[in-house]
Protein backbone atom coordinates (compact mmCIF):
# COMPACT_ATOMS: atom_id res chain seq x y z
CA UNK A 1 0.00 0.00 0.00
CA UNK A 2 2.66 2.26 0.64
CA UNK A 3 4.29 1.83 -2.11
CA UNK A 4 1.72 1.93 -4.35
CA UNK A 5 1.33 5.47 -2.76
CA UNK A 6 5.13 6.57 -3.27
CA UNK A 7 4.98 8.76 -6.29
CA UNK A 8 1.58 9.35 -6.30
CA UNK A 9 1.74 13.46 -5.17
CA UNK A 10 4.38 13.61 -8.16
CA UNK A 11 1.72 13.10 -10.54
CA UNK A 12 -0.81 14.56 -9.13
CA UNK A 13 1.30 17.38 -9.24
CA UNK A 14 2.16 17.33 -12.93
CA UNK A 15 -1.16 16.74 -13.83
CA UNK A 16 -1.84 20.04 -11.93
CA UNK A 17 0.43 21.71 -12.91
CA UNK A 18 -0.60 21.13 -16.91
CA UNK A 19 -3.83 22.39 -15.91
CA UNK A 20 -2.22 25.47 -13.95
CA UNK A 21 -0.31 26.00 -17.23
CA UNK A 22 -3.15 25.75 -19.33
CA UNK A 23 -5.22 28.19 -17.47
CA UNK A 24 -2.32 30.47 -17.22
CA UNK A 25 -2.19 30.16 -20.93
CA UNK A 26 -5.84 31.13 -21.36
CA UNK A 27 -5.38 34.72 -18.67
CA UNK A 28 -1.83 35.60 -20.30
CA UNK A 29 -1.35 34.27 -23.67
CA UNK A 30 -5.32 34.79 -24.89
CA UNK A 31 -5.42 38.53 -22.99
CA UNK A 32 -2.51 39.31 -24.96
CA UNK A 33 -4.06 38.19 -28.13
CA UNK A 34 -7.15 39.75 -27.98
CA UNK A 35 -5.30 43.48 -26.98
CA UNK A 36 -3.27 42.86 -29.83
CA UNK A 37 -6.29 42.17 -31.98
CA UNK A 38 -7.60 45.11 -30.81
CA UNK A 39 -4.84 47.04 -30.82
CA UNK A 40 -4.07 46.44 -34.60
CA UNK A 41 -7.88 47.25 -35.38
CA UNK A 42 -7.23 50.66 -34.09
CA UNK A 43 -4.60 51.27 -35.82
CA UNK A 44 -6.13 50.42 -38.85
CA UNK A 45 -9.47 52.07 -38.50
CA UNK A 46 -6.87 55.38 -37.74
CA UNK A 47 -4.80 54.99 -40.51
CA UNK A 48 -7.68 54.07 -42.98
CA UNK A 49 -9.04 57.55 -42.44
CA UNK A 50 -5.65 58.95 -42.42
CA UNK A 51 -4.84 57.54 -45.90
CA UNK A 52 -8.04 58.37 -47.10
CA UNK A 53 -7.99 62.25 -46.54
CA UNK A 54 -4.99 62.18 -48.92
CA UNK A 55 -6.73 60.60 -51.70
CA UNK A 56 -7.56 63.16 -54.35
CA UNK A 57 -7.75 61.90 -57.36
CA UNK A 58 -4.14 61.65 -58.32
CA UNK A 59 -1.16 59.29 -58.46
CA UNK A 60 0.80 61.55 -55.93
CA UNK A 61 -2.26 61.12 -53.56
CA UNK A 62 -1.95 57.66 -53.70
CA UNK A 63 1.82 57.99 -52.76
CA UNK A 64 0.88 60.42 -49.78
CA UNK A 65 -1.42 58.08 -48.79
CA UNK A 66 1.05 55.42 -48.08
CA UNK A 67 2.96 57.48 -46.68
CA UNK A 68 0.90 58.76 -44.60
CA UNK A 69 -0.15 55.39 -42.83
CA UNK A 70 3.98 54.71 -42.43
CA UNK A 71 3.58 57.22 -40.10
CA UNK A 72 0.77 56.95 -38.18
CA UNK A 73 2.69 56.62 -34.60
CA UNK A 74 1.19 53.42 -33.53
CA UNK A 75 2.18 50.54 -31.86
CA UNK A 76 1.05 47.35 -30.55
CA UNK A 77 1.80 44.61 -28.10
CA UNK A 78 0.88 46.59 -25.07
CA UNK A 79 2.26 49.83 -27.21
CA UNK A 80 5.44 48.50 -27.78
CA UNK A 81 6.15 47.47 -30.96
CA UNK A 82 5.74 49.18 -34.33
CA UNK A 83 3.28 48.00 -37.28
CA UNK A 84 5.00 45.98 -39.73
CA UNK A 85 4.58 44.95 -43.59
CA UNK A 86 1.10 47.04 -43.46
CA UNK A 87 -0.57 46.62 -47.21
CA UNK A 88 -2.73 49.68 -48.09
CA UNK A 89 -5.18 49.13 -51.44
CA UNK A 90 -7.27 51.30 -53.27
CA UNK A 91 -11.09 50.83 -54.52
CA UNK A 92 -13.38 52.59 -56.75
CA UNK A 93 -16.26 50.22 -56.01
CA UNK A 94 -15.45 49.17 -52.27
CA UNK A 95 -15.35 45.29 -54.21
CA UNK A 96 -11.92 44.98 -56.20
CA UNK A 97 -9.00 46.32 -54.52
CA UNK A 98 -5.27 47.03 -56.30
CA UNK A 99 -2.27 47.83 -54.15
CA UNK A 100 -1.43 49.98 -57.58
CA UNK A 101 -4.85 51.16 -58.87
CA UNK A 102 -4.18 51.87 -62.66
CA UNK A 103 -6.56 54.55 -62.90
CA UNK A 104 -6.80 57.05 -59.52
CA UNK A 105 -9.10 59.90 -60.47
CA UNK A 106 -11.79 56.62 -60.05
CA UNK A 107 -10.73 55.55 -56.41
CA UNK A 108 -12.83 56.23 -53.63
CA UNK A 109 -11.97 54.17 -51.09
CA UNK A 110 -9.23 52.78 -49.55
CA UNK A 111 -8.31 49.89 -47.60
CA UNK A 112 -5.62 49.74 -44.99
CA UNK A 113 -3.91 45.55 -43.62
CA UNK A 114 -1.81 45.12 -40.64
CA UNK A 115 -1.34 41.47 -41.39
CA UNK A 116 1.92 40.52 -39.73
CA UNK A 117 1.07 40.89 -35.41
CA UNK A 118 2.08 37.99 -34.29
CA UNK A 119 1.86 37.15 -30.51
CA UNK A 120 4.35 35.05 -29.18
CA UNK A 121 2.43 32.37 -27.39
CA UNK A 122 4.17 31.79 -23.26
CA UNK A 123 2.37 29.05 -21.60
CA UNK A 124 -0.40 27.63 -24.16
CA UNK A 125 2.24 26.04 -26.19
CA UNK A 126 3.49 23.87 -23.16
CA UNK A 127 0.47 22.45 -23.15
CA UNK A 128 0.55 21.97 -27.02
CA UNK A 129 -0.59 25.24 -28.37
CA UNK A 130 1.22 27.09 -31.29
CA UNK A 131 4.44 29.10 -30.68
CA UNK A 132 2.86 32.09 -32.21
CA UNK A 133 -0.67 33.85 -33.10
CA UNK A 134 -0.87 35.95 -35.61
CA UNK A 135 -3.65 38.50 -35.06
CA UNK A 136 -4.68 40.18 -38.59
CA UNK A 137 -6.63 43.58 -38.37
CA UNK A 138 -7.82 45.44 -41.61
CA UNK A 139 -10.13 48.42 -42.01
CA UNK A 140 -11.22 50.44 -45.05
CA UNK A 141 -12.66 54.61 -45.44
CA UNK A 142 -13.76 56.95 -47.95
CA UNK A 143 -12.40 59.90 -49.66
CA UNK A 144 -15.53 61.06 -48.62
CA UNK A 145 -17.19 60.45 -45.61
CA UNK A 146 -20.96 61.57 -44.32
CA UNK A 147 -20.76 63.74 -41.47
CA UNK A 148 -22.61 62.49 -38.58
CA UNK A 149 -20.50 64.35 -35.50
CA UNK A 150 -21.17 67.60 -34.63
CA UNK B 1 5.23 5.00 9.48
CA UNK B 2 2.17 6.50 9.06
CA UNK B 3 3.55 9.36 11.67
CA UNK B 4 6.46 10.05 9.17
CA UNK B 5 3.49 9.67 6.14
CA UNK B 6 1.15 12.07 7.51
CA UNK B 7 4.51 14.76 8.16
CA UNK B 8 5.11 14.62 4.82
CA UNK B 9 2.02 14.76 3.49
CA UNK B 10 1.60 18.30 5.56
CA UNK B 11 4.69 20.01 3.77
CA UNK B 12 4.05 18.52 0.26
CA UNK B 13 0.39 20.66 0.75
CA UNK B 14 2.67 23.37 1.87
CA UNK B 15 5.13 23.89 -1.12
CA UNK B 16 2.65 22.36 -3.69
CA UNK B 17 0.13 25.40 -2.24
CA UNK B 18 2.78 28.01 -2.04
CA UNK B 19 3.41 26.85 -6.01
CA UNK B 20 0.41 26.85 -6.82
CA UNK B 21 -1.31 30.17 -4.90
CA UNK B 22 2.08 32.04 -6.23
CA UNK B 23 1.07 31.01 -9.44
CA UNK B 24 -2.98 31.49 -9.03
CA UNK B 25 -2.21 35.15 -7.86
CA UNK B 26 -0.13 35.60 -10.65
CA UNK B 27 -2.52 34.07 -13.25
CA UNK B 28 -5.28 36.78 -11.72
CA UNK B 29 -2.67 39.79 -11.77
CA UNK B 30 -1.95 39.49 -15.45
CA UNK B 31 -5.52 38.49 -16.48
CA UNK B 32 -7.24 41.58 -14.65
CA UNK B 33 -4.50 43.82 -15.82
CA UNK B 34 -4.89 42.79 -19.50
CA UNK B 35 -8.20 43.15 -19.56
CA UNK B 36 -8.30 46.38 -17.77
CA UNK B 37 -5.97 47.70 -20.43
CA UNK B 38 -7.91 45.83 -23.45
CA UNK B 39 -10.87 48.19 -22.02
CA UNK B 40 -8.89 50.72 -22.46
CA UNK B 41 -7.81 49.98 -25.96
CA UNK B 42 -11.24 50.49 -26.58
CA UNK B 43 -12.23 53.07 -24.93
CA UNK B 44 -9.60 55.50 -26.38
CA UNK B 45 -9.94 54.29 -29.77
CA UNK B 46 -13.68 55.39 -29.56
CA UNK B 47 -12.71 58.87 -28.32
CA UNK B 48 -9.74 59.53 -31.02
CA UNK B 49 -12.63 58.03 -33.37
CA UNK B 50 -15.03 60.71 -32.27
CA UNK B 51 -12.14 63.56 -32.14
CA UNK B 52 -11.39 63.08 -35.29
CA UNK B 53 -14.43 64.01 -36.37
CA UNK B 54 -15.38 66.14 -34.08
CA UNK B 55 -15.57 70.41 -35.21
CA UNK B 56 -12.86 72.12 -34.10
CA UNK B 57 -14.26 75.42 -32.24
CA UNK B 58 -11.44 77.65 -30.93
CA UNK B 59 -12.68 81.16 -30.46
CA UNK B 60 -10.96 81.03 -26.96
CA UNK B 61 -9.17 78.52 -24.34
CA UNK B 62 -13.01 78.02 -22.86
CA UNK B 63 -14.19 76.49 -26.07
CA UNK B 64 -11.00 74.36 -26.50
CA UNK B 65 -11.17 73.38 -22.63
CA UNK B 66 -15.02 72.62 -23.58
CA UNK B 67 -14.04 70.06 -26.39
CA UNK B 68 -11.38 68.40 -24.32
CA UNK B 69 -14.12 68.11 -22.18
CA UNK B 70 -16.71 66.31 -24.62
CA UNK B 71 -13.69 63.92 -26.22
CA UNK B 72 -12.86 62.74 -22.25
CA UNK B 73 -16.74 62.08 -21.64
CA UNK B 74 -16.60 60.07 -24.84
CA UNK B 75 -12.86 57.92 -23.44
CA UNK B 76 -14.30 57.71 -19.55
CA UNK B 77 -18.18 57.53 -20.65
CA UNK B 78 -19.39 56.55 -23.98
CA UNK B 79 -20.74 59.73 -24.06
CA UNK B 80 -19.84 62.96 -25.12
CA UNK B 81 -22.41 65.05 -22.87
CA UNK B 82 -23.15 62.03 -20.03
CA UNK B 83 -26.10 61.41 -17.71
CA UNK B 84 -25.04 60.35 -14.60
CA UNK B 85 -23.89 57.14 -16.18
CA UNK B 86 -20.16 54.64 -14.57
CA UNK B 87 -17.20 54.67 -16.47
CA UNK B 88 -16.94 52.35 -18.94
CA UNK B 89 -13.61 51.25 -17.67
CA UNK B 90 -13.71 50.60 -13.32
CA UNK B 91 -12.33 53.72 -11.72
CA UNK B 92 -11.25 56.19 -14.83
CA UNK B 93 -11.69 59.27 -14.49
CA UNK B 94 -11.75 62.34 -17.17
CA UNK B 95 -8.57 63.87 -15.76
CA UNK B 96 -6.83 60.75 -16.40
CA UNK B 97 -7.66 61.11 -20.28
CA UNK B 98 -4.88 63.54 -22.56
CA UNK B 99 -6.10 64.96 -25.55
CA UNK B 100 -3.87 67.15 -27.89
CA UNK B 101 -4.51 68.40 -31.10
CA UNK B 102 -1.48 67.72 -33.68
CA UNK B 103 -1.24 71.28 -35.75
CA UNK B 104 -0.25 72.52 -38.96
CA UNK B 105 1.80 75.72 -39.02
CA UNK B 106 -1.43 77.57 -39.67
CA UNK B 107 -2.57 76.33 -36.37
CA UNK B 108 -5.23 73.98 -38.56
CA UNK B 109 -5.62 70.68 -36.52
CA UNK B 110 -4.35 67.95 -38.73
CA UNK B 111 -4.58 65.15 -35.97
CA UNK B 112 -5.74 64.59 -32.40
CA UNK B 113 -3.72 62.67 -30.03
CA UNK B 114 -5.80 60.91 -27.04
CA UNK B 115 -3.44 58.96 -24.61
CA UNK B 116 -4.17 57.51 -20.79
CA UNK B 117 -2.06 58.84 -18.00
CA UNK B 118 -1.60 58.18 -14.57
CA UNK B 119 -4.57 55.26 -14.43
CA UNK B 120 -4.00 52.77 -11.74
CA UNK B 121 -4.87 48.76 -12.41
CA UNK B 122 -5.76 47.65 -8.64
CA UNK B 123 -4.89 44.25 -9.30
CA UNK B 124 -5.30 43.46 -5.65
CA UNK B 125 -1.27 41.55 -5.18
CA UNK B 126 -0.17 44.70 -7.10
CA UNK B 127 -0.65 48.24 -8.74
CA UNK B 128 0.17 48.99 -11.97
CA UNK B 129 0.33 52.20 -13.18
CA UNK B 130 -0.22 53.02 -16.58
CA UNK B 131 0.91 56.48 -17.95
CA UNK B 132 0.81 57.16 -21.97
CA UNK B 133 -0.42 53.73 -23.00
CA UNK B 134 -2.41 53.17 -24.67
CA UNK B 135 -2.99 55.94 -26.62
CA UNK B 136 -4.17 56.54 -30.31
CA UNK B 137 -3.41 59.58 -33.04
CA UNK B 138 -6.34 59.92 -35.65
CA UNK B 139 -6.13 62.35 -38.69
CA UNK B 140 -8.59 65.72 -38.12
CA UNK B 141 -11.20 64.86 -40.53
CA UNK B 142 -13.87 67.21 -38.71
CA UNK B 143 -15.13 70.34 -39.56
CA UNK B 144 -12.43 73.24 -38.59
CA UNK B 145 -13.84 76.38 -37.35
CA UNK B 146 -11.55 78.47 -34.84
CA UNK B 147 -13.78 81.45 -34.89
CA UNK B 148 -17.25 79.35 -33.50
CA UNK B 149 -17.98 78.84 -29.94
CA UNK B 150 -19.20 75.84 -28.25
CA UNK B 151 -22.38 74.97 -27.79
Amino acid sequence: MAGNRRGFVLIAMSVTMLLLLAVMGLAFDVGRIYIARNEAQVFTDAAAMTAAQKLDGTKAGLERAKEAVAHVPMRWNLGTQEFRGIIVEFSADGRKWETEPRDPPSVTAVRVTAPDNSVEITFLRAVGGPNNFVVPAHAAAMANPVRLTE
Amino acid sequence: MKRNQRGHAMIELAVCAAVMVSCLAGTFQFGYTFYIYNQLVTAVGNGGRYAAMRTYRAAGDVDLEKGRAAIRNMVVYGDARPSGQAPVVANLRPDQVYVEWVKDKAGAPTAVHVEIRNYPVNAVFKTVSLDGRPGVEFPFVGRYAPAEREP
